[in-house]
């Protein structure tokens, strides 16, 4: 790429970093270009972390030259890089929640704003530059994860920056959100901004990045304008093998009532019953904070919830914590897959061997080497990729940390697995492998309830769809023949008839 | 790559450093003060030691267990002032077995005492714990103050047989101290448990993560009992073993333990955040503390400049956990 210097906003050459054992970047080059949104993709673990952490300062590289804004950096720092006009937003967003909208734009520049009529005053300017309507004086604690975004994209201009980059920006945000999210980045470009999209969704990249870059294992395989790639060669190149279908076929063998769920009420949940069968998987549809969590949560026993009547093979079956729900066959895979699935210092063998204590205790004795035939049996069976069981899960990649939740519930084969977004932060090799696991579990008569923020996936793996709307059960579909328009609009509180 | 290369060695020779930092301190006073005080090596003195940290250890050990389980014990202290004041109240009028045996279960008692209210109050947090167990500990020694009628017992007004505590206190086995035998047997039961059996797992897996734990099926309710207990069983044992020494029980004799016990778990290197350490460790943490106060003491060091040095390796090694795990 030979476009002109001043036209370059960023330029990385031949940047290296290596951890003890793993080589994360290997000679990565990439150029981006003045108000121009780049796209990054690539597998968890392909470097794209690293590389934004080597830009921010947070990890130093070992060789290689960065060139920002004409200006080679060297032994940056998070601040020294915000100030000279990079920003950072990343996946899980940097805000205080207990302070206001303004006073998070402008963190720990209150002199500088002289006082809170000053701060106020900046901020609602730097939001009304992005079209944004949030108060200034809200606690951030009340918003919502994409005001939550506005208020980190508004604090990302308050240093006049010339480059954002986002680290999976819609992991977390609905489909309207999304749209808002794509106005605002095309604002950002019209005032000269430019921007490193790094996201696993392929239909994001299509509709608004300008060039692509696509890193595998530490490796810049390819850097062209969005409009040279066509979908399958970008999967292929990510990847570094072609899959043919984002998705399996569903589960073939739907059989009779397993489980029914009879008048969950809590304070947001409102007389929440319904139905699993064996083979079955059941996605449950709705808007972040509709209450599909709280439902699992309230069946799984993680929630004190009482008074509702939970029938498995028509015997009741209460259920007051967890350790209940195991022993009645339940596993569970939680949404926050580092605060409440993994016990991230700890070995992939123990965080696996976790919910089988039985299989591997005498006596109430430890038995070591059993325990360690576990973690070997499931890192081989889901092909985790990791040096050794004893490794700290920590070091794994999200992809390869979700497997490790996977396995630890396969080791005890339940007969209902609940997954709670269960690929968010995983990219599309990986994916696909966990839709086949659950397709599996499916079809040897296990049954699954999925909860997904990513619409596609629920209706492209369920036998059948619930939708949830402010804590109650708005609707109930078959995907295969029914539109995504229709399930989407019960999911909104809609009447089928009005849409 | 060669620079790179001694970075790197330089960096696991730097972790190997602070991870065993305690032994090479350990080795260090050690060797200093021998040199300027070759009454430290003597035999007298090296009982002296023995004895010394015998109730340090007991309590010390059982708070590496709370402290593994990601919470912490101030509680100590009143627990010390209480099994002492009832258990040498007891020798007389009930003999000493009894005596004995109602003691521990007195420590064990508070312990799980501590770790109900903990529980009943959903109070999950160290910092929660914290204030709890320093409410509790006013409560215990404010208890032991009515009991004792804030008097101190002595052991020569004792008519029954108090043989046991004798031997405890300053009797020994061939040239190893009885309180010297308890402690390795403790720390053998311990260490079994720690890296043995599936409560010592599931106390792990608690202090490591306690939502994590809980959604997969740990009981962590039984882990936060059972480390209470084991804290306020061990911190009975302390109590004694420490009554037993000095022949005196007042009911504010454990003052300073509950400090003391947790600069030493953490000096050995058992982190706060919980999840992470071993009796081991605590091992070389007490001997540490012991073998400091010792040789400031043959230094002729004031009591004023030790509680001082005392403070400031517990605010180091504080530091040095958080910059580990940062």
């Amino acid at each position: 790429m030979d476009s002109g210097g001043s036209e370059v906003i960023l330029s990385i050459k031949d940047v290296c970093k290596s951890f003890p054992g793993v080589k994360a970047l290997d000679k990565v080059s990439i150029d981006v270009k003045r108000a121009m949104v780049h796209g990054i993709v690539g597998e968890n673990g392909a470097g794209k972390s690293t590389l934004m952490k080597i830009l921010s300062g947070v990890y130093e590289k070992d060789s290689g030259t960065v060139v920002f804004d004409g200006q080679q950096i060297e032994h940056t720092t998070p601040q020294q890089s915000m100030q000279r006009g990079l920003a950072i937003i990343y996946q899980e967003l940097n805000l205080v929640n207990t302070m206001s909208v303004g006073e998070n734009v402008l963190l720990g520049r209150f002199r500088e704003m002289k006082g809170m009529r000053g701060t106020h005053a900046k901020a609602r300017e730097l939001l009304d530059r992005i079209g944004s309507k949030i108060g200034t004086t809200r606690l951030v604690s009340e918003l919502s994860v994409s005001e939550k975004q506005m208020v980190e994209i508004a604090k990302a201009l308050s240093f006049e920056s010339k480059l954002i980059i986002m680290d999976e920006p819609s992991s977390s945000l609905t489909a309207e959100e999304m749209c808002e999210l794509v106005k605002i980045i095309q604002q950002l470009k019209d005032q000269g901004i430019s921007i490193i999209y790094i996201s696993h969704k392929l239909d994001e990249i299509f509709e608004f990045c300008d060039n692509v870059s696509v890193m595998r294992d530490g490796r810049v395989i390819d850097t062209k304008p969005k409009s040279e790639f066509t979908r399958n060669e970008l999967i292929m190149q990510m990847v570094g093998r072609e899959i043919e279908n984002e998705y399996p076929e569903r589960p073939q063998r739907v059989g009779e009532v397993l489980m029914e769920v009879r008048s969950i009420n809590t304070r947001k949940l409102h007389d929440v019953s319904f139905s699993l069968h064996k083979g079955e998987i059941l996605g449950f549809v709705g808007l972040v904070g509709a209450g599909r969590t709280e439902i699992v949560r309230a069946l799984f026993g993680a929630d004190r919830v009482r008074g509702h009547q939970v029938l498995i093979e028509g015997k009741p079956t209460p259920i007051l914590n967890p350790r209940d729900a195991i022993g009645a066959g339940f596993g569970f895979i939680p949404e926050d897959r580092k605060l409440q699935g993994l016990v991230l210092p700890f070995s992939v063998e123990s965080n696996i061997s976790m919910a089988s204590f039985r299989k591997f205790t005498r006596l109430g004795f430890l038995r070591k080497s059993i325990e360690k035939e576990i973690g070997t049996r499931q890192v081989k069976a889901l092909s985790v990729k990791t040096p050794s069981t004893k490794v700290p899960v920590v070091n794994l990649s999200g992809g390869n940390q979700q497997k490790c939740i996977v396995g630890r519930w396969l080791e005890i084969s339940p007969s209902i697995l609940i997954m709670d977004e269960p690929t968010k932060g995983i990219d599309v090799g990986a994916k696909y492998e966990i839709y086949m696991l659950m397709k599996d579990i499916a079809e040897r008569g296990g049954a699954i309830i999925l909860i997904s923020s990513e619409l596609p996936e629920v209706l492209n793996m369920s036998n059948r769809v619930l939708t949830v709307f402010e804590g109650r059960i708005t609707g109930e579909f078959d995907p295969k023949v029914t539109s995504a328009d229709k399930i989407m609009s019960a999911a909104l509180g809609f009447d089928g008839e009005c849409s | 790559m060669t620079v790179q290369g001694t970075n790197s060695a330089i960096r696991v020779g730097a972790s190997i450093l602070r991870d065993y930092l305690v032994l090479v301190m350990i080795a260090a006073l050690v060797a200093l003060t021998a040199l300027i005080e070759p009454k430290f090596l003597s035999p007298e003195n090296l009982t002296n030691i023995m004895f010394q940290f015998g109730p340090l250890m007991m309590v010390a050990l059982g708070t590496t267990f709370v402290i593994i389980g990601g919470f912490i014990d101030l509680s100590i202290a009143g627990t010390i002032n209480l099994v002492a004041v009832v258990t040498i109240s007891l020798i007389q009028p009930m003999g000493q077995v009894p005596a004995l045996l109602t003691g521990l279960a007195t420590g064990t008692v508070c312990g799980a005492l501590n770790s109900v209210l903990i529980l009943s109050s959903g109070a999950l947090t160290q910092a929660e714990a914290l204030f709890m167990t320093f409410g509790l500990s006013t409560v215990y020694s404010a208890i032991a103050l009515l009991y004792s009628h804030g008097s101190t017992m002595h052991f020569w007004d004792i008519t029954a047989s108090k043989s046991i505590f004798q031997a405890i206190g300053s009797g020994s086995l061939g040239f190893l101290s009885w309180s010297f035998v308890i402690f390795l047997i403790s720390l053998a039961a311990l260490w079994v448990f720690q890296e043995m059996t599936a409560e010592g797992r599931a106390v792990r897996l608690t202090g490591g993560n306690k939502t994590a734990a809980r959604l997969a099926g740990v009981r962590i309710s039984r882990s936060i009992v059972v480390i209470y207990a084991i804290g306020g069983f061990m911190a009975a044992l302390g109590a004694i073993v420490l009554f037993s020494r000095v022949t005196t029980a007042s009911p504010v004799i454990g003052v300073g333990y509950e400090t003391n016990a947790i600069l030493a778990v953490v000096v050995g290197g058992t982190t706060l955040k919980g999840g992470k350490g071993s009796v081991l460790r605590t091992v070389m943490g007490v001997l540490l503390v012991v073998l400091m106060s010792n040789c400031l003491n043959l230094l002729g060091v004031s009591t004023y400049l030790q509680v001082v040095a005392e403070g400031a390796i517990l605010t180091f090694a504080i530091w040095l956990d958080n910059r580990k795990h940062m």
